[in-house]
């Protein structure tokens, strides 16, 4: 049974077709990322998996139930890090943290905070300074954090890498691949065609609401073939 | 429950609530303060007075032989103490009499002579209480609930706090109920602070805070309905303010305004200004012009009115009665005028809940119209005893003793 399952969604915001017609599915412990240029329809594909849009035809399923039926049953199952995420300025690190984990219904004590801020390497002693004074590839390390400790069976992560420098990209590549190990799911949204090659299973390129083309890893490969993307990819840029 | 302290824990840390939760305590507690001190000098004044208008009478007692003279100079204070709730809603204290000094002379000019420059009929009064909560509660609770969820969608944490909460209780009724309740117990405490200094009556204060609560409800409900459109912060504040302006402002003057023009009143001045040409008019008429009049309100002194002298005090004060007698329609039309106003406007307030929740307060401390009238009926009615008490001393022409004037009637004193 696919964790995730989009099944010919088509989706309107303002009254245009936004996503047309897109399919894919996603086993437990798979790396997806959808790749597009903005406006693509990659952040609405999440928010249709969240449930925060409703497809006009199609359906998405996550755990095998359509998320029109539970809505927060799919919620529930799911940790989202929305793109720009910004926390609540006026809090630290753990006060934002300990916020959404008690939304969330997540109970969990300091080290498991800081066991996560330490995986995305958050410089300690900014932990307990108010996130305003973050600069935003912090911010960022925080809302991942947050993401992992959700400990959730499936992570949608919205431009999960913007604003981190390259040695954090490539520590929260590892991290995801950690998560999939793991058995997690994770469904990432990226415009880094780099980035995605290394980390995802699978990408879907995404153009003006279509899928217009996916890429696997090959087998006994650790990586995406980058050429291929991204002429695939600079061919609808153009 | 873990839910309410998590956003209580939230709310604490939020300066800008804060901040207005502050002034909501200040505005509170400095109306409060106000009120109890304009009461506290009003009962200063009445008691004050109420003694030197017994030492007064003391005084007076045998000093004078004749009743004419006995009714001609002794006045006698008559008061409308303020409630125990009375430091909330000034209402009427604040625009009508509450004192009077009567005697047995024409009793129109006596009662509307405080009356001449005074406005008889507001809805929104000075700065105590009840326009702390009526007129400013809002708009602090417009500044608390405006941006509860749109500031969330400007900074792009809206999904994520739907998305963390799931079915698992969503902060925003929690959040609104919180900031609702710390605003509603601001603006209670320091009234229930200032009711347990005073005394005031628990049933007052529970139907005041019942009143309060109330009309923060409404707005809670009309916040509720605008940011159901899903506007951006400034839209809302723009929209709510404007709702506020038009709800406190505009609809309670157009309402005043209306009411003005829909039933037109006398003026009091107009009433006392006719009752005083009367009685000075009736030095110069037959003295028949007097007694006839008179003995028709009054048949039982039918057979004492002949007046030998040029002055006799029966006709002096046959004439004083007289006087209020011409004037009785003007003056009746002005009570009634005012009483069909008040009704009016007390309908169409409905329409401005701050304007309703102010009447309510002051119809709670005692200082509404309906009040002050009543007090107005009590200084008639304590008149009225006064004169049967002097007419059949004067036209008897009896002989002033002490055990009399021990008969004579004191301005029954109401408690609220
Ligand atoms: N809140 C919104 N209301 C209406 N249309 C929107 C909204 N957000 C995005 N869109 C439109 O939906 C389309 C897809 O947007 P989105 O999914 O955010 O793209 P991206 O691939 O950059 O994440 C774009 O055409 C965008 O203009
Ligand atoms: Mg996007």
């Amino acid at each position: 049974m696919p964790v995730l399952n989009a099944k010919a969604l088509t989706v309107e915001r303002s009254g245009q077709q936004v996503l047309k017609d897109v399919s894919f599915s996603m086993q437990q412990g798979q790396v997806h990322a959808l790749l597009g240029g903005n406006g693509a329809g990659k952040s609405t594909t999440l928010l249709t998996f969240l449930g925060f849009l409703t497809p006009v035809s199609g359906s998405a399923h996550v755990q095998g139930r359509a998320v029109s039926e539970n809505v927060s049953a799919a919620r529930q199952a799911i940790a989202y890090l929305p793109e720009a995420a910004t926390l609540y300025g006026h809090l630290n690190a753990y006060e934002n943290l300990r916020y959404f984990l008690s939304l969330a219904k997540t109970d969990t004590d300091r080290r498991a905070l800081d066991a996560a801020l330490d995986r995305v390497a958050l410089q300690a002693e900014a932990r307990e300074m108010r996130m305003q004074t973050y600069s935003k590839g912090m911010r960022q390390k925080v809302a991942i954090a947050m993401a992992i400790l959700r400990e959730t069976p499936i992570l949608l992560l919205d431009e999960p890498t913007a604003g981190l420098d390259p040695a954090a990209i490539d520590d929260f590549n590892r991290l995801v691949r950690d998560l999939a190990e793991a058995g997690r799911t994770v469904l990432l949204v990226t415009h880094d065609v780099y980035g995605a090659c290394h980390v995802a299973d699978r990408i879907h390129l995404l153009h003006k609401g279509e899928l217009v083309g996916s890429f696997d890893r090959p087998s006994g490969m650790d990586r995406i073939d980058t050429e291929a993307v991204h002429a695939a990819f600079a061919a609808h840029a153009a | 429950m873990t839910g309410s302290f998590r956003e209580l824990r939230f709310l604490a840390k939020d300066r800008a609530a804060l901040l207005w939760l502050g002034i909501a305590v200040l505005v509170a507690g400095l109306s409060v303060f106000l009120g109890l001190r304009e009461v506290a000098a009003q009962r200063t004044v009445l008691n004050e007075l109420i003694e030197v208008d017994r030492a007064e009478r003391d005084v007076l007692r045998g000093l004078h032989q004749d009743w004419g003279d006995v009714a001609y100079y002794t006045f006698h204070l008559t008061h409308d103490s303020p409630s125990d709730f009375a430091f909330a809603a000034l209402g009427q204290r604040d625009t009508s009499p509450w004192k009077h000094h009567i005697r047995a002379l024409a009793l129109e000019g006596q009662i509307y002579e405080t009356d001449a420059e005074n406005p008889d009929f507001a809805l929104i009064g000075r700065f105590d209480f009840a326009f702390a909560a009526s007129m400013l509660a809002p708009l602090l609770l417009i500044l608390l609930l405006h941006d509860l969820r749109s500031r969330e969608r400007a900074a792009g944490r809206y999904e994520l706090l739907g998305a963390t909460a799931a079915s698992r209780g969503s902060p925003w009724f929690v959040r609104a109920v919180l900031r609702v309740g710390a605003l509603t117990l601001c603006l209670l405490v320091p009234l229930w602070a200032a009711g347990l200094l005073v005394g005031t009556g628990a049933a007052k204060l529970a139907l005041a805070s019942l009143v309060v609560a109330l009309h923060i409800g409404f707005w809670w409900g009309f916040c509720a309905f605008v940011d159901r459109f899903g506007w951006s912060s400034p839209v809302n504040l723009t929209a709510l303010i404007g709702a506020w302006l038009a709800l406190a402002v505009v609809v309670p003057a157009a309402i005043e305004s209306s009411v003005e023009t829909a039933v037109p009143v006398p003026e009091g001045g107009e009433v006392m200004l006719t009752q005083r040409e009367a009685v000075n008019d009736a030095w110069d008429l037959p003295k028949s012009a007097t007694m006839e009049p008179f003995v028709e309100r009054h048949p039982e002194w039918a057979d004492y009115t002949q007046v030998g002298q040029s002055f006799e005090w029966k006709w002096y004060y046959a004439f004083q009665q007289v006087g209020d007698q011409i004037v009785e329609p003007l003056s009746r039309a002005y009570r009634e005028g005012r009483i069909r106003r008040d009704r009016l406007a007390g309908t169409l307030a409905w329409l401005a809940p701050p304007a309703l929740s102010t009447r309510a307060l002051q119809a709670i401390a005692g200082t509404s119209m309906a009040d002050s009238l009543a007090y107005e009926q009590r200084v008639r009615d304590f008149h009225a005893a006064l004169r049967g008490y002097y007419y059949p001393r004067l036209f008897r022409d009896e002989v002033v003793s002490d055990a009399s004037l021990g008969q004579r009637p004191e301005f029954p004193v109401v408690g609220k």
